[in-house]
């Protein structure tokens, strides 16, 4: 068994450098494919978390009865904190209302106009954070209930919006990455056949002198590994050189997002390591099948 | 696979004078009502028998087309057939298993016209390339393909590309390779066919050698004047039928 597969093993690293050209030609190919893939698999990360980004910007504004009592108050946000639809909930009471209020009037530069006035003619509000948009009506619902809140910011028909623009987004990147992933696997897969083609010779000479099926296609197998998995550490390397000025990039033009590159590049190296052994295995066993079903 | 103390003396024991041929009585090759009809409905042997007993040097003779070929890949089992029999050393090949046709394969060593040597492999490393494949263990193969080399009279080229030899020296390494296994038979599809006649005649001779070592041999070929002068078996096909079976025979005219 051993014997066997170090026979294998030897005979991939040679039937890799003997077709020299061949080789590298599907290895590059490789090379390119899982960039591809991978440059969209980034991609659709990042359009994932700015679309969630903009899904949390939706915001359930419910303004209190001047009349409420903080008792009253603490056990409306704690009980609509407790929903499991809730995010976060915040109390923002008539001060710090007004002083928000003054502070926007300062950032843009006008006059405070509230200086005029002898009382607050703010409402305190509880601002509740969804964690899904589609949630919108449970949880206004919950609010209305409530004899302490005066009156719940309608906001149904921009959530309505922003829900069917962001899953239209979604499912148009999913469907994208799986054509590339499509493009990506004909392509591999048709690199390694033509590189088996060309070794037709050897696998006639290998059933004519009574190579038993095993012997004529791990070799193979095992050589189209090879070129999965050094096609998937230069794409890894390539992405990692390109990763470090490209995320400080993205971090400057989308500093407002919560994008955490650590896991999306994990799961990039792991998709472009997964894919290219894969691909490189499968396309080598299905290219030597041909000439082994008779 | 050791067969350390079979009864049957081994291709390299008859060699070295270890243990002398035996003559048994035992077919090589057996065709009994063998049809070969391929899937493009053309019939390529028509009701074909034949016995070939062990040690036999046969000629297999007849125009292109006439079924020469696809006999031969039906014995290597290349080929099915779609009526009859086809037994090689005593298995039926109709009804061996996918997996134990490679057995059979390496009881049987063939050589083709166009030799079909790896271009980018030596001599050396083309002949052991046959036990390679077939799992012998790498110390073993050494030894084996320097023997079979130095019977093929290739030992000083042993370290040379297929590119760099003559015809008959490619040929020569083909038929080594078809040895390595120490095979019952030997099917050869017109080997001289890309030789001229002095080169032709040496290689029939290296043919005869290895025959009377007691491995039997079953050559296809065109060439009249080896196969008169030799008086050996001739197989004649025509249109897919055996019209002829003689021993000792010439090569006619109509053939």
């Amino acid at each position: 068994m051993f014997a066997f597969i170090g026979f294998s093993l030897r005979r991939a690293w040679q039937g890799f450098w003997r077709n020299a050209l061949m080789s590298l030609a599907a290895t590059l190919t490789m090379v390119l494919m899982l960039l591809l893939l991978a440059g969209f698999f980034v991609l659709q990360n990042v359009l994932v978390a700015s679309l969630s980004f903009v899904e949390q910007k939706v915001e359930v504004v419910a303004y209190v009865q001047n009349t409420a009592t903080a008792d009253q108050v603490d056990a409306l946000v704690k009980h609509i904190g407790a929903m499991p639809e809730v995010a976060s909930v915040t109390f923002v009471s008539r001060e710090e209302a007004l002083a928000k209020f003054r502070a926007m009037q300062t950032a843009q530069g006008r006059g405070d106009v509230t200086a005029t006035l002898d009382t607050n003619p703010l409402y305190a509000s509880l601002n509740v954070k969804l964690r899904s948009p589609g949630d919108l009506d449970t949880v206004t619902n919950a609010l209305d209930g409530s004899p302490i809140v005066r009156n719940v910011l309608n906001i149904q028909a921009l959530v309505e919006r922003v829900t069917t623009v962001t899953t239209v987004i979604r499912n148009a990147g999913a469907v994208i990455l799986g054509i590339v992933g499509l493009i990506v696997l004909f392509i591999v897969v048709n690199t390694i056949r033509l590189a088996v083609l060309a070794r037709a010779e050897e696998i006639e000479i290998m059933r004519l002198v009574g190579a038993s099926d095993a012997f004529i296609r791990w070799p193979f197998i095992f050589e189209g590994g090879l070129v999965g998995l050094l096609g998937a550490l230069i794409a890894i390397g390539i992405l990692a050189a390109a990763a470090q000025p490209a995320s400080a990039a993205m971090a400057g033009f989308f500093n407002v997002l919560p994008l955490e590159l650590g896991p999306v590049g994990r799961d990039t190296a792991a998709l472009v390591l997964g894919t290219g052994l894969g691909l490189g295995v499968a396309g080598s066993w299905l290219s030597v099948r041909t000439y082994l079903i008779r | 696979m050791t067969q350390t103390a079979s009864a049957y003396p081994t291709f390299m024991e008859r060699l070295t004078g270890r243990r002398a041929p035996v003559r048994t009585s035992r077919d090589v090759v057996v065709l009994h009502g063998v049809t070969k009809r391929y899937p493009n409905g053309r019939v390529a042997l028509r009701d074909v028998d034949l016995v070939v007993p062990e040690g036999d040097f046969v000629f297999l003779v007849g125009p292109s087309g006439a079924g020469k070929s696809t006999l031969m890949r039906l014995l290597i089992r290349d080929e099915l057939a779609s009526k009859g029999h086809v037994v090689v050393d005593g298995n039926d090949l109709g009804r061996l298993r996918r997996r134990d046709v490679p057995r059979i394969r390496r009881k049987i060593g063939v050589v083709f016209q166009d030799f079909k040597l790896l271009p980018r492999k030596t001599v050396r490393e083309n002949v052991g390339f046959a036990l390679e494949v077939t799992g012998t263990k790498r110390a073993l193969v050494g030894p084996a393909v320097d023997r079979v080399l130095a019977l093929v009279g290739l030992t000083a080229q042993a370290d040379q590309l297929p590119t760099q030899l003559s015809g008959g020296e490619q040929q020569r390494t083909a038929i080594a390779r078809a040895l390595v296994h120490d095979p019952r038979l030997i099917i050869a599809d017109e080997p001289t066919g890309n030789l001229d006649p002095v080169i032709s005649w040496e290689l029939i001779q290296l043919l005869l050698r290895i025959n009377e070592l007691g491995v039997t041999i079953l050559m296809a070929t065109h060439d009249a004047e080896v196969v008169t002068s030799l008086r050996k078996r001739v197989v004649a096909l025509e249109d897919g039928r055996v019209i002829r079976d003689e021993t000792g025979a010439t090569y006619h005219q109509a053939d």
